[in-house]
């Protein structure tokens, strides 16, 4: 017999970290059926019995107030899992308990993980859980400290026993005066009737119905109740008639009141609150000077990470994917025979050349994942929410907003999906929306590459400009939207906990960074090798018998190049009106990861094809020993000149304040700045923009005015189809309308007017 | 002597007691829920760099409420 048991608890609690150390490895991580947020499900293994545990969404309540409510009431409610085990914060018990109370409600046997007790006892803070325990009805507790491991083993033994010796719930919470009287009437009501009786609690029910709660309501009306329904709202309307509150307000108070009644025996609080560590920092990091200078000091370290620690290993596995992986795959097919044949050239130049492209760029993934880890996990990402949402609102946008938006930065999918945190409609749409504007981290290549080959080393300012041109382009579309569209609508509340900050636990970043990018990579692994392939055949068939012949016809010449020509013109205006460009867009439709791995396949491809035949092909070529020592040495190197990134950070950072320079303090290697510029594909841009554009200078205009676009046109077709699902497809092709238009106005106007200033 | 005014116009530090929770529907829900109800204790913290929102402690933790939420609710000082 399987048994299943879900973790519920309060956002910021640990329990996730529980979740991990209670299920290990064992886990899966998807969506919940029809639903975007994301659905953790694990497995426990206690002597004999396998336990399922499914980690339901964060929150502090179950009224259905947002979707992840929905989630986790509907799963208890319609799923009965054998337990619930609550994870409550030891050192914010009150607000903990309130959710603990609602699902003690829903009669379903509650195991009550006490955890960061280490917390509350450094607040001065005692609590007698035995206590605790008896006059919660006899609910186990366990003490647990996640991050340390601290009670694991209790809390699984705990959980083994609830599910094998299931024992009803004694405990109710007791509500008073009219609120209970009603409630009786409506219980004995709703037990007449004996499908609902069976599909619901009716105590529960009766309480949910008094506080005419969304959900329920809609879900009896729709199954021909709506008599009771009714009914209840006479109840409520006597309730507020007698005691001049709503009766959801009294029954808020009442459950409060009850919790407190509880502490007040349990709780031993200090006399005086005690200032923490948490409290100190949070006097800087939100300080009314430094509060705004502090936040965008984090941001800009975070694209420190991105885009220069991250580059040593780029690098590295741009020369093993590129080098060592394509001279195997190249021997690989000389020795099955197939040496020279179309089939070795689509495995080598069409599959491993787009998916090195792709790989290339796992390590700029893992360290924005990292950064953005440490933001969530350490609370700071709330203190942005409370610094920001003056300017969030200025555009109709609540500070929560800034979430999404940051995770856009990573990636817009993700950020789609972070929307979900909104409660309000409107704002998810305009949130998703606005966060494609985000630079996301597969437009970042693109700019690396650009930047690299036109502006050498103040590349970091062109990275730099377009993260800051998607948020002004954010910002205006956002403000103007507000006066247009959204006039006179109120904006969403801002009710927000500020968490205790706290220290980031390793294996818990890693764990988040790992499965972002893993995701990453798999969508990258199947969507972009597919590309890879038909692009490759696009390629490689000619666009008519007289062109040249299957896998022998120059670029231009294929179905890809006279597809990408026929678009061109249009792009003429932007400074970028060649096929290989325009071809390089198109694949951008499918991943923008792609841009740079075609732009690999196509500009040189043309540039193998220019040199003379034969000449490339007499490279030494290396045994297998030479690749490895090759590799592994290229990974030292990198990890040292990572070091070296992340040292000077520091003096970098100090350097943005005027009138003070210090020297970079690490110098252990040169870094691969200098051979850059042989690239070959930055060599090709070089020479394929300076020719569009007119001159050498004209084509770094060219270049902006490329970056520009791929900024701002329409996101891959992942995001698209993130957005479909959640605001629907008209939402969809508005926006591939609006941003296809942004862009290439944007991208004329960058090259006119920098042409005009320029030259 | 106690005195009647809305929790936006407490100063920082200044304690006062929950006397009614005014606004419609979802809002009010979501801040009773968060433990602003009628007799709990709640002190300003700070505002925000640019004035707005406003941290409270309450029941133990931060809150963070735009000015016009805090508007709506009654306290006693």
């Amino acid at each position: 017999m399987s048994f299943t048991v879900a973790l519920a608890g309060n956002p910021n609690v640990g329990k996730s970290t529980i979740f991990n150390a209670l299920t290990g490895s064992q886990q899966h991580v998807g969506n919940w059926p029809g639903k975007t947020v994301e659905k953790k499900e694990g497995r426990l293994r206690f002597g004999t019995e396998d336990i399922f545990v499914i980690d339901l969404p964060g929150t502090y309540s179950l009224t259905a107030y947002s979707i992840e409510e929905i989630i986790a009431r509907d799963y208890i409610v319609h799923e009965h899992p054998s337990a619930v085990v609550v994870v409550v914060d030891a050192s914010n018990l009150e607000r903990n308990l309130y959710l603990v109370a609602q699902i003690i409600e829903l009669k379903i046997p509650v195991i009550i993980a006490l955890n960061m007790a280490d917390l509350a006892t450094s607040r001065g803070m005692s609590i007698d859980v035995d206590e605790l325990s008896s006059r919660l009805g006899g609910i186990p507790i366990v003490i647990t400290i996640g991050n340390r491991r601290r009670g694991i083993d209790d809390l699984k033994e705990t959980i083994a026993q609830v599910v094998l010796n299931p024992r009803d719930a004694e405990l109710q919470v007791e509500y008073r005066g009219v609120v209970s009287d009603e409630i009786l009437n409506l219980e004995e009501l709703i037990r007449r009737d004996e499908p609902l009786t069976k599909a619901y609690d009716p105590h529960w029910l009766a309480i949910k119905l008094l506080e005419a709660d969304p959900g329920i309501d809609r879900a009896l009306m729709g199954s021909g109740m709506g008599d009771l329904v009714k009914v209840a709202d006479e109840a409520r309307c006597r309730i507020e008639e007698k005691t001049g509150e709503e009766a959801d307000t009294i029954i808020a108070d009442q459950r409060y009141s009850f919790i407190g009644s509880v502490i007040d025996y349990v709780v031993v609080r200090p006399r005086e609150t005690v200032f923490t560590g948490s409290d100190r920092i949070d006097r800087i990091v939100t300080h009314k000077v430094w509060g705004i200078p502090i936040f965008l000091l984090t941001m800009w370290v975070i694209f420190q990470f991105t885009a220069n620690v991250s580059a040593p290993y780029l690098d590295w596995i741009d020369v093993f994917f590129n080098e060592v992986v394509y001279g195997w795959a190249q021997s690989l097919m000389v020795f099955l025979g197939l040496g020279g044949t179309w089939f070795a050239s689509l495995v080598t130049d069409g599959m491993i050349a787009g998916l090195g492209g792709v790989l290339v760029f796992i390590p700029v993934l893992l360290f924005l994942y990292l950064a953005l880890a440490v933001l969530e996990d350490s609370g700071y990402m709330s203190r942005a929410a409370f610094v920001m949402d003056r300017v969030m609102r200025w555009m109709g946008l609540h500070g929560k907003s800034f979430l999404p938006m940051i995770v856009g930065f990573g990636c817009t999918v993700p950020a789609v999906y972070a929307t979900r945190t909104l409660q309000n409609e409107k704002d998810r749409k305009l949130t998703g929306f606005l966060a494609t504007f985000m630079s996301c981290g597969a437009r970042l290549p693109v700019y690396v590459v650009f930047g690299a080959a036109f502006f050498g080393s103040t590349s970091g300012n062109l990275i730099f400009a377009m993260y800051l041109l998607g948020i002004a382009i954010a910002l205006a579309i956002g403000f103007t939207l507000k006066h247009t569209v959204y006039k006179g609508k109120p904006p969403a509340p801002f009710v927000m906990e500020l968490p205790p900050y706290r220290l980031p636990r390793g294996s818990d970043v890693w764990r988040h960074m790992w499965m972002r990018t893993k995701g990453f990579v798999i969508k990258a692994g199947t969507v972009i090798l597919f590309t890879s392939i038909v692009l490759w055949f696009l390629m490689a068939i000619p666009a008519g018998s007289n062109k040249g012949t299957f896998n022998n016809v120059p670029a231009e010449d294929s179905v890809f190049g006279v597809l990408s020509g026929t678009i061109a013109p249009l792009l003429t205006p932007a400074g970028f009106g060649t096929w290989e460009a325009s071809g390089s867009l198109i694949t951008g439709f499918v991943a923008k990861e792609v841009i740079v791995g075609t732009m690999n396949q196509i500009y040189v491809q043309e540039a193998r094809d220019a040199e003379p035949v034969g000449e490339d092909e007499v490279v030494d070529p290396t045994t297998f020993g030479e690749d490895l020592i090759i590799s592994v040495v290229g990974f030292g190197e990198a990890t040292i000149l990572t070091v070296q990134e992340v040292i000077n950070i520091v003096p970098r950072t100090i350097n943005i304040i005027p009138g003070i320079h210090i020297g970079e303090v690490a110098f252990f290697l040169e870094t691969g700045d200098v051979e850059e510029n042989t690239s070959s594909l930055q060599a090709a841009l070089v020479t394929s923009f300076s020719a569009s554009a007119g001159s050498v200078k004209a084509g770094m205009v060219a270049a902006v005015a490329f970056t520009v676009f791929v900024l701002l046109y329409v996101p891959c077709m992942a995001a698209v189809s993130a957005m479909r699902q959640e605001f629907g497809s008209r939402w969809m092709w508005t926006q591939i309308a609006f941003t296809l238009a942004l862009a290439w106005v944007s991208a004329v106007l960058v090259f006119q007017f920098g042409k005009l200033l320029l030259l | 002597m106690t005195q009647l005014t809305t929790l936006d116009l407490l100063d920082p530090g200044q304690k006062a007691i929950v006397k009614k929770v005014g606004g419609d529907g979802p809002i009010r829900r979501r801040i009773q829920e968060m433990g602003v109800t009628n007799g709990a204790g709640i002190e300003m913290v700070k505002s925000s760099p640019l004035g707005d929102p406003i941290e409270y402690k309450v029941r133990g933790f931060n809150l963070a409420l735009r000015k016009e939420e805090a508007r709506m609710i009654e306290v006693e000082i």
